[in-house]
């Protein structure tokens, strides 16, 4: 019985699972030493690190795609699951984009430039990227769930002539939650994208004299203006629980067909290699079969949205 | 296979074959009014007439708490991960928890390789004896107890001699080293299919299983079944720390000290906890008692089902004992049986299962 029988066509596209871990014949809970190159500050509680892999062989082994995650080491505190933000047409570095919330996210916050961390992965399943060439693209991010589509966009844009339109929608509760705010604020501008940014509230608790000339309102309020050709378009959703249902309804309205709507879904993965169980949606689990799931592939597991 | 007749004496034979072939024999022993797996030093400390053990054998290859490796804090350099060495003989399974470890197999030496369960699984020898069922064993109905691969050695207990089963090289080669043995006369086997036959016989009706799945699925969202489960349930984890099909795991890492090295290290965990499905901001996606007892069946009866074929139950009737509010398997797959299939609900069997 093939388990992956069940799940929608595009989603079989397998992705080459030969990852570092094969390759290397390496053992899959030891993780690889990697330097922090670079840290910035982006919003009040989110910081973007740069890290390189300090051994070259590991470097070079070290190819994902977009949607993928790694599980990052801070010794002596955890891991924590994190996706993978920038494109997987960089190579030699991967950037993390990290908000403060728990413990080995706090610790991270507290590195500084040379400090040694350690990386896992790349883990799961990504966007099918392949299947995504020569169509439009509809990204709809709420909050952090920018940091994973950042990978797909990044990457899209590197290779933006195999793609047709490519429409962002981005919410965020006020304006500088907004990430990659000063990146996206330029790309306002540009005819090859459509970037449409709202918030939630546009008075900012932390700068009130910041002032907002953006959208205001949730990103499903945005929908009523796009002009959409379901049969050629993919749709890609990150962001908290909560936003899944009802952006997924926008987009049904606009008929995009339940399999070519896709979700980045959140779990605590412990191991990252379907052992532990702490990922476990329905009778999959989220770092083997996931995160990235079609929509069709996601109401099929039981409490997955 | 090669089959064997040994006598109850030639046990000791064995034994001693065992003891200077790997570095460590463990088996079942009595303690209290329980019986364990537990390192053995001489022949006389085995019970291999033992109705089941409080935790079973899986815990010699997913440990309760296992090192992974220690490393340095503040270089990062990580040492140690190398699986432990050692070679161990486990005397004494049943045709349940031998099932089990082959469906942890599945898990653990699958699309990753655990190399520290790998390396434990395949420094193992595994020494199989025969059962009867007691009340409450469910083995019957997972197919469970029957076992044809996954051991070295089996051994049938034919009342004065052992009927022994030959699966692997070292096996055999252990017994024509250290094992006085005579080929099965015709007498030898027709013992052994009696006994067989017996063993068949001594199970209560078992629940029909097929539909199982099926009927879950037609339950799931059944809030009222599951809410008056998940009332009972006490989220203490005991039923997924005796099961020997459960596997959940957590990874911490220990700070020495000193505070530069530490460890890190893995131990089980149970889908019971409340904790277990929260992420980041703590939004728990099992946030009740219902939602992850339900979880818990769901897992053993479809979820795995639906990936490998098989239910990660081998009907050992642990997690039943183990259990404070009379929460089991059994009763479970009665409450999921009851308003559709009500031939089969209800059978004697579910009765032995609970707490005492």
């Amino acid at each position: 019985m093939n388990y992956l029988n069940d799940m929608s066509e595009i989603n079989l596209s397998l992705q080459d699972r030969t990852n570092a871990y094969r390759q290397l014949g390496a053992n899959p809970f030891r993780p690889w030493p990697a330097r922090i190159t670079s840290i910035t500050q982006l919003t009040p509680k989110e910081k973007l690190f740069e890290l390189r892999l300090i051994d070259e062989k590991v470097r070079e082994a070290f190819t994902f795609t977009a949607g993928q995650f790694v599980e990052l080491s801070i010794f002596g505190v955890g891991e924590a699951p994190i996706s993978i933000s920038s494109a997987p047409s960089k190579q030699g570095f991967i950037e993390l984009c990290i908000r403060e919330v728990g413990t080995v996210t706090a610790a991270i916050h507290r590195m500084q430039c040379g400090d040694v961390v350690g990386l896992r992965g790349p883990f799961g399943r990504g966007f099918p990227f392949e299947d995504m060439r020569g169509q439009d693209i509809l990204l709809v991010a709420g909050g952090l769930g920018i940091a994973p589509l950042k990978s797909l966009i990044n990457h899209i844009h590197d290779e933006r002539h195999d793609f047709g339109k490519v429409t962002i929608l981005l919410g965020a509760r006020n304006p500088s939650e907004i990430l990659f705010r000063h990146e996206f604020d330029m790309w306002k501008h540009r005819e090859d994208f459509d970037l449409i940014m709202t918030v939630d509230d546009a008075v900012d608790p932390v700068n009130p004299d910041v002032t907002w000339d953006g959208e205001v309102g949730l990103v499903t309020r945005l929908f009523d203006r796009l002009d959409i050709e379901p049969a050629h378009t993919f749709g890609v959703i990150c962001g908290p629980p909560v936003m899944y249902p009802f952006v997924v309804e926008e987009m049904r309205k606009k008929q995009l067909k339940v399999d070519r709507i896709f979700v980045s879904i959140e779990r605590r993965m412990k191991c990252g290699i379907g052992m532990c169980n702490h990922c476990a949606v329905g009778h999959q689990y989220t770092c083997i079969e996931g995160p990235v799931f079609s929509y069709w592939d996601a109401i099929n597991l039981q409490e997955a949205i | 296979m090669i089959y064997k007749i040994i006598s109850k004496g030639a046990l000791a034979d064995l034994f001693a074959g065992l003891q200077e072939t790997y570095d460590e024999v463990v088996g079942p022993q009595e303690r209290g009014p329980a019986f364990v797996f537990d390192k053995l030093s001489s022949v006389d400390e085995v019970r291999l007439n033992y109705p089941s053990t409080i935790l079973p054998p899986t815990k010699y290859f997913l440990p309760a708490d296992e090192r992974l490796f220690r490393f340095d804090r503040s270089t990062g350099d990580v040492y140690d991960s190398e699986p432990a060495q050692g070679t161990r003989a486990i005397l004494g399974m049943h045709p349940c928890d031998i099932n089990a470890v082959l469906m942890m197999d599945e898990i653990f030496m699958g699309d990753y390789v655990d190399p520290y369960y790998e390396t434990a699984r395949k420094s193992s020898f595994i020494i199989g004896v025969s059962c009867m069922p007691e009340p409450g064993h469910l083995c019957a109905a997972f197919g469970a107890d029957e076992i044809h691969r996954g051991f070295d050695l089996f051994l049938t207990d034919l009342g004065d001699r052992y009927f022994v089963s030959c699966r692997s090289v070292p096996a055999s080669e252990l017994m024509d080293s250290y094992v006085r043995s005579c080929e099965p006369s015709a007498e030898d086997i027709n013992d052994f299919q009696e006994r067989t036959k017996r063993f068949k016989e001594a199970f209560a009706p078992m629940p029909k299983m097929d539909q199982l799945p099926l009927l879950y699925g037609a339950k799931y969202f059944d809030e009222e079944l599951w809410e008056r489960i998940g009332d009972d349930c006490l989220s203490c984890g005991a039923c997924a720390s005796v099961c020997p099909c459960c596997y959940c795991f957590d990874v911490r890492d220990k700070v020495d000290p000193g505070g530069k090295t530490g460890m890190r290290h893995r131990i089980w965990d149970s889908c019971l906890k409340s904790e277990h499905a929260e992420v980041a901001h703590g939004h728990n996606f099992r946030p009740t008692r219902a939602s992850r007892v339900r979880y818990r069946f769901f897992h053993k009866f479809v979820g795995n089902f639906s990936r490998t074929g098989k239910m990660l139950c081998v009907g050992c009737s642990r997690c039943g004992k183990a259990c404070k509010v009379g929460i089991n398997p059994g009763s479970v797959i009665e409450a999921l049986q009851k308003e559709y299939l009500p031939d089969t609900a209800g059978v004697e069997v579910f009765k032995g299962g609970g707490a005492s």
